[in-house]
């Protein structure tokens, strides 16, 4: 951990407020590539809402985000994603009425056929462009093992399944960044191990992984570094063993 | 002969409406159906569509003691059905770009409201529109090759409708089809998982939208030249109700669905009004009102029993595609 690498992501001094109350307090923090970093902290400390903000769902009062060299505080979602950026959410929000390839189909990048201007002029583009994201999905859902469920609603899932649909369907932008939240949360523990098992690979084949994660057994021992946050700030951060001594941290989170 | 005569120029007069109302639930089924979007101002599109053709294809009448007049270009149907059909996606703009953000909720009143605000306008630019008294004399595109046989006339206009109809659903279909459409669908399930996938949604709802509404244009421009004669009272929010008991009742999300449930639609009330002179005066009296009452009743029964319509929705397969 001597030689760190250019961070991928930089939080800056960001503030996010819901009326009187300052979710993020002057929250800085950074995510160093090919890593899996865990953010934790007590409930309300904003943890949800940083992923929020870096994901352009809601817009930082002040302060300023760096993702892969470039400002990105503020932009809106679909701007993000084609630079290489993506979020799961904690309670799975698949797409109930559409089957579990098209919750992936929907998610790819560069598809000719989502552009009205495109979808007749260039249609044989189109055309090679959907054969090619729905490889990659089969692929992935093979990978994943949930291949039988292919033309199955995603409403008819069940909650484990729905999780890892969640977390398939972010790989299919082929992101650089992966935002989960609380990735393992209720589910049993063979498809946890599966899913951490996955994150590891994911991060050895390049990618970064930023997740939010309550279990401490998943923190301490799959995460390389560990971000705590507080009342809206970072309150301390270190490898695994570094934080689990911080005096600090132990009064705030993690108890005696 | 005359029977059959009589029951051509019957049929032909049936088609025309239905497939009237099948465009018009098409152009709902693409905002409402596939996108989510509730449209409560269905009417202010087809009546914007309707005036302008109408406008377009008639003649000027100027205004005298006992007509206000409208204004009228005498222009073939072609280029008044395109200036419909521009007018109403002019119109779906318009309105869609403030409104868009606003919660679904919010989205319904302020389209309901655009509904009431066009037809209080075409109730009230007199030397436009022709104020209440309307525009009459509307011609018929082929009616140059009638020559003043009215089934020859009605039999032309069924062709175009339907026609028109035709190529309506192809277009729709294709579009929902294509990625754009699965891009809709998705809006339609979660709005932010959809925007957190990294697709802009407002762009694709004011394309949905906007869509929509041209094709609810499309259907008041052959319901002018169809019915010869328009006035403000055929625009209230009871047209915009009629077509959204066809896209639920046919199946929201299926566009053959839809187009099912017009025609079923349409031919309750055809035979309902038949009906009457069958029935005892004490029941045909009553009628009406129990007209309105049985699609109440059967409306409820498919929102209860079968929320998905007569035709659900699809269910889209995709075959497996050879890797390497």
């Amino acid at each position: 951990m001597n030689q760190t690498p250019e961070p991928i992501l930089l939080v800056r001094d960001v503030v996010k407020k819901f009326g009187g109350l300052r979710a993020l307090d002057g929250c800085s923090l950074d995510v160093r590539p090919h890593t899996i970093t865990g953010l934790i902290g007590p409930n309300g400390a904003g943890k949800s809402t940083l992923f929020n903000t870096i994901m352009g769902l809601f817009t930082p009062d002040s302060g300023t985000i760096t993702f892969n060299g470039g400002q990105i505080e503020g932009k809106p979602a679909y701007r993000l994603v084609p630079l290489g950026l993506v979020k799961t959410f904690q309670i799975p929000r698949e797409l109930r009425n559409l089957t579990v390839l098209e919750n992936l189909l929907i998610a790819a990048k560069d598809v000719p056929g989502e552009r009205l201007s495109r979808l007749l002029l260039e249609f044989a583009t189109g055309r090679r462009r959907e054969r090619e994201i729905q490889a990659r999905a089969e692929e992935l859902l093979a990978f994943v093992g949930l291949a039988g469920l292919r033309d199955e609603y995603a409403k008819n899932l069940s909650g484990g399944q729905k999780k890892l649909l969640e977390l398939t369907r972010a790989l299919m932008s082929d992101p650089l960044l992966i935002l989960l939240d609380e990735p393992v949360a209720g589910v049993n523990p063979t498809l946890a191990v599966k899913i951490l098992g996955l994150l590891q690979e994911l991060r050895d084949q390049g990618k970064t992984i930023f997740l939010i994660e309550h279990d401490m057994d998943v923190v301490m021992n799959r995460c390389d570094w560990i971000v705590v946050l507080h009342q809206g700030r970072r309150l301390a951060e270190g490898a695994p063993s570094e934080v689990k001594r911080d005096a600090q941290v132990v009064d705030a989170y993690l108890g005696g | 002969m005359t029977d059959l005569y009589s029951a051509v120029i019957e049929f032909v007069n049936f088609l025309i409406p239905v497939s009237i109302f099948a465009i018009l639930a098409l152009g709902l089924n693409l905002q409402w159906g596939h996108t989510g979007l509730f449209n409560g101002g269905v009417a202010a599109f087809f009546g914007v569509g309707a005036y302008t053709a109408a406008i377009l294809m008639t003649t000027k009448v100027y205004p005298s003691s006992f007509d206000p007049g409208h204004w009228g270009f005498s222009l073939p149907f072609g280029v008044a059905a395109l200036g419909a059909v521009f007018m109403a996606a002019f119109l779906g703009l318009l309105i869609a770009i403030p409104i868009l953000r606003l919660r679904a909720d919010y989205f319904a009143i302020a389209t309901l409201a655009l509904a009431e605000t066009v037809r209080l306008v075409i109730t009230n630019a007199e030397g436009v529109t022709g104020g209440r008294i309307g525009i009459r004399e509307i011609p018929r595109p082929f009616d140059a090759f009638a020559a003043g046989r009215p089934a020859l006339s009605d039999g032309y206009m069924a062709l175009l409708a339907v026609g028109l109809l035709m190529i309506s659903l192809l277009l729709i279909e294709f579009l929902t089809r294509a990625p754009w459409g699965r891009v809709l669908r998705g809006i339609r399930e979660d709005e932010e998982a959809t925007l957190a996938l990294g697709k802009n949604v407002y762009k694709f709802r004011l394309q949905a939208f906007v869509l929509g509404c041209a094709f609810m244009g499309l259907a008041g421009a052959v319901y002018a030249s169809y019915n010869t004669t328009l006035s403000p009272d055929g625009f209230d929010a009871l047209v915009t109700f009629t077509i959204y008991v066809m896209v639920i009742l046919g199946g929201s999300g299926n566009n053959a669905g839809v187009i099912l449930g017009a025609l079923l639609f349409y031919s309750f009330d055809w035979v309902s009004i038949r009906l009457d002179d069958y029935l005892p005066d004490w029941l045909a009296l009553r009628f009406p009102n129990i007209r309105v009452m049985i699609i109440g009743a059967i409306l409820v029964a498919f929102v209860i029993y079968r929320p998905e319509g007569i035709l659900k929705e699809r269910k889209r397969t995709y075959p497996p595609v050879r890797t390497r």
